[in-house]
Formats: C-alpha cells, structure tokens, sequence
C-alpha cells in the first residue's frame, strides 16, 4: 500500500520537478566524438599515409633512442579542449652517445657523397641553362634535425670548407628557429636534395607534415630521377 | 534586375534541403519578390510535391536543356503566390542528364527577371551537387545537430569554400528540439556552431506540422501559429538583409507544458 503512494507520490513529483537528468550526457560524448571524426577527415592522412608517416617517425627515432618499432602508437586525441596527434613509443633503452654520433656521421658522409655527385652532374647541366636561381639559402626542403649541433659543427670542420661557410651563414639566418637544418650547397633552387625526414612536431591541429624521403640506403646513380621527385614534393 | 542565385544544400539527404527551399522561397516570394526555384534532384523530384504543384508539370529542365522547349514553358506559375515559378526536375532521367555549365546558363536568363533564384541541390557530392553549385554565388548549408549530418556538413563547407564563385555560406540548423537540448541528449545550437565554424543563417525548430503541411502541399511558412513557419519567415527577411534575433523556440506549444510552466514559475522552481 505504501509503496503505491510512495510511487505515486514521485510520479507527480517528476512531473513538476524541473531537474536536468543528464543520461551519460550523451551530447557531450557525441561532440567529442564529432570533433575527432572531424579532425580525421580533415587532415586527408588516409591510413596508407598515416603508415607511411609511421614508418618515417620509427627511422628517424630509432637513431636517437632504441625503442620497439611494433608498440610506436600514432593517433589523434582529445587532449583535454583541443585534438592532438599523440605519438607513444615504448624506449627500451637509450642509446650511447657514441653510437649516435657514429651513425648520425655515416648518414653525412652519405650525404656528402650524394651532394658531390649532384653538383657534378649540376656543373654538366649548367651549361645548357640560362637562368639561376638566387637565394636558395632561404628553401626549407632538406636537412636534418640537428640535436647535437655542436658535434656536427666540429665534425664538419675537418670536412670542406664550403660545408662550415654554409653552417655559418645558416646558424647566423636561423638562430630564431628551433635547431632545424644544415644548409646545402645548392645551384638552382629546384634540385633541392632530399633526404632525411624531420621529426613531426607532436602538437595541435596545424601539424605540417613535409614528406622527406630517405635515400640513405639506396644507390643514388638516379640522382636525376631524385632531383624530379624532389621537385614535386617540394612543390 | 540581376537576380541572386543561391544554392541550398548539405550533403546528408532528409534533414530539410527541399523542405527549406520551398519555404524560403514562397516566403521571399509573399514579401514580392520574383522568384524562381529550381529542382536539380533529376530522378527523385520533391520539390514540386512540397508545393502542391505535382499535377502541373509539363515540361522539366531537362527539356528545356535539350531544347524541347522554352525556358518559359518549363516555369510553372504557383497560382497562390504569383510571385513564385518552378522549374521542375525529370522525374525519368538521373543527374548526369545536365551539366553545371547547362544549369548556369538557364540561371543567367532568369536573373535578368526575377529577384532570386533558389536552387535546391540533391544529397551527395557527386555530379547533382556539382551542377547545383556551379551557378550559385551564395549557399546555405542545412543540417541537423546529429553526428552524420554535422560531418557531411562539415565536408560540404570544405567543398564549398574551395568554390571560388560562392562569396558565402551560411548554416541552417534544422530540426532543433530544445527539450533534448536541456537535458543533454542533443547537441545545442552553439555546439554545431563551435564544431563547423559556420555563420548561422536561423534555427528551425522539430515541428509536427511539416508533416502535415507536406501532405497538404503547402509550405508550412503560411500558417502564422507554427513556430518552424516563423522560423523559416524570419530566414527568408535576413536574406533580404533584415536583422531579425533568432526565435525563442524554447516556448511551451502544448497544453501540458504550458500547464507545467505556470506551476513551476508559480512555486519559483523554474531554473530558467
């Protein structure tokens, strides 16, 4: 008997009553929900390119910290008001300096290597062409990230002379950014030389992905097939 | 007169398009201007059907793009608003039977006569909102605070502001219901805004009366009493550059609530 008056009671209760029921506030979850989709369909990172960008940021790391390359997790988050690309990586220990620095050299001297043939097949081509191309020192399209600029500045002493005039010019240009490239010798503006890919920064919505590739492994006698593809890249 | 030529459109299908543009435009047409719309959903007409002018159709778009017939003899005159004409779509053809060059160039005859042309664009991104929005210089984007409309709605405005020719897109958030609102079932109107960054054009609220306007064939926006018909009135004088402030759709239509409300205010419980 009670407990009719007592549900009755509530029932006319609830009616009057005013109260927001919140059920799981599931407009919020669909807002988040949305903003993310939303992001995803944004940025045109197909899943094949998110791989490829994968792949990428795995190489670059590696150098720097020893880490398992199946556990690297990529993907947008909610970080609290914004979207975020997160980047997780399991390190499974750091690397020794040494090591570092020995395969950050090859990967100059590889460098070196590839420039020098450029600039002769450059020289040959010279001379059918009219026009250059000033001030190409300002083009962003090649480089490395530079952590421990300070070794790389005292390896390249011992290296050509143009490569320490060209870091000069470059740290005094750039000391404003964030420690990014080591200039190239360039002739004409498009045969920019590509190679190893920048680190993304892992950050808000305006990530800008500029997709470098890595040649460091490859024979590089189609230095011409590489100039082209760098020029559309570029582009 | 150059008339305006202006695109409804939102990328999911039923959250309003044709229902918009049949209101919007008996609306502009009723405050005297010309107007003409014009159904570009080839192989699944509705416009006429909202209009009550199913039974009037002669010739559609696609005679007159295949030079069966003069433009004129394709306009079919509303005979309860003078001030309005349809162009009608084939009801046997699909969207590849015209192209967006073919519609701009029946729009650019219209606009020497009348005052606004309204095109209602089918759902999808294919060759139907191709041509639709190649004529247009404004769009307005209709959509429903729902996950799948937002999103499509999302990528229409991406595809709309990579159209040099549309000076502007505006949105229309159709299908509103405060209550679900207040208790956080639905997003609110500032929420869609936030999530596409899009001017709003107006807020039309849920309203059983369009299914009953539609089975009569006529546009809701001529019964005065119902709140979705002054909603899409006050749309149709902010496209003529009227600032009007945006309807309460909050206020108590039934019986019921209209009781609860007073008791509420009466006992001070009421959180508004």
């Amino acid at each position: 008997m009670k407990d009719i008056f007592a549900g009755l009671y509530n029932k006319i209760i609830g009616f009057f009553s005013n109260t927001e029921k919140s059920s799981d506030e599931s407009k919020n979850v669909a807002r988040n929900r949305l903003k993310l989709v939303l992001m995803q369909d944004r940025t045109n990172l197909n899943p094949a390119l998110l791989e490829r960008m994968r792949g990428e940021l795995i190489d670059l790391l590696s150098k720097y910290v020893e880490m398992d390359k199946e556990a690297l997790d990529l993907n947008f988050e909610n970080d609290g008001e914004s979207i975020a690309l997160m980047l997780s990586i399991p390190v499974i220990r750091a690397k020794e300096e040494e090591e570092i620095e020995a395969a950050l050299k090859a990967e100059d001297d590889a460098k070196k290597e590839l420039e020098e043939k450029l600039k002769a097949l450059e020289e040959m081509e010279e001379e059918d062409e009219d026009e250059y191309d000033e001030d190409e020192e300002e083009d962003d399209d090649d480089g490395e990230d530079i952590e421990d600029e300070n070794e790389e500045a005292s390896e390249s002493d011992n290296n050509s002379e143009e490569q320490t005039n060209e870091n000069s010019s470059s740290e005094s240009e750039q000391d404003e950014t964030t420690p990014r490239k080591k200039k190239k010798h360039k002739k004409k503006k498009k045969k920019t030389i590509l190679n190893i890919p920048e680190i993304i920064e892992v950050s808000e919505v305006s990530e800008e992905v500029s997709e470098n590739n890595t040649n460091e492994n490859e024979n590089n006698d189609n230095s011409e097939e590489n100039q082209e593809s760098s020029e559309e890249k570029s582009e | 007169m150059t008339g305006k030529v202006l695109v409804i459109t939102s990328g999911k299908g039923g959250v309003g398009k044709t229902t918009t543009t049949a209101n919007i435009g008996t609306a502009l047409a009723r405050t005297g201007k010309k107007v003409v719309l014009i159904d570009t959903d080839l192989g699944l007409r509705n416009l006429d059907l909202l209009l009550g002018l199913e039974n009037r159709i002669v010739y559609t778009i696609v005679d007159v793009v295949e030079e069966r017939c003069k433009l004129k003899q394709a306009l079919v005159k509303d005979k309860k608003n003078p001030n309005l004409c349809l162009l009608a779509a084939a009801q046997t053809r699909d969207k590849t039977a015209i192209t967006g060059e073919q519609l701009k160039t029946i729009c650019d005859e219209l606009k020497e006569e009348n005052d606004y042309i309204i095109i209602d664009c089918p759902a999808g991104i294919e060759q139907g909102f191709e041509n639709a929005t190649t004529p247009a210089t404004e769009a307005i984007v209709v959509t429903t605070p729902e996950m799948s409309a937002v999103r499509d709605a999302d990528r229409i405005i991406g595809l709309l502001e990579s159209k040099e020719h549309i000076e502007s897109h505006k949105l229309l958030i159709n299908r509103v219901r405060p209550n679900l609102i207040k208790t956080n079932d639905m997003m609110s109107v500032e929420d869609v805004q936030e999530i596409l960054s899009c001017d709003i054009i107006g807020i039309v609220p849920e309203d059983t009366g369009i299914i009953t306007s539609t089975n009569k064939g006529e546009p809701i926006v001529n019964d005065e009493k119902a709140l979705a018909g002054q909603a899409y009135l006050n749309i149709a004088r902010r496209i003529l550059g009227e600032e009007v402030p945006f309807l309460d759709i909050d206020a108590p239509q039934d019986l019921m609530s209209k009781i609860k409300k007073f008791f509420l205010d009466l006992f001070g419980k009421n959180s508004k």
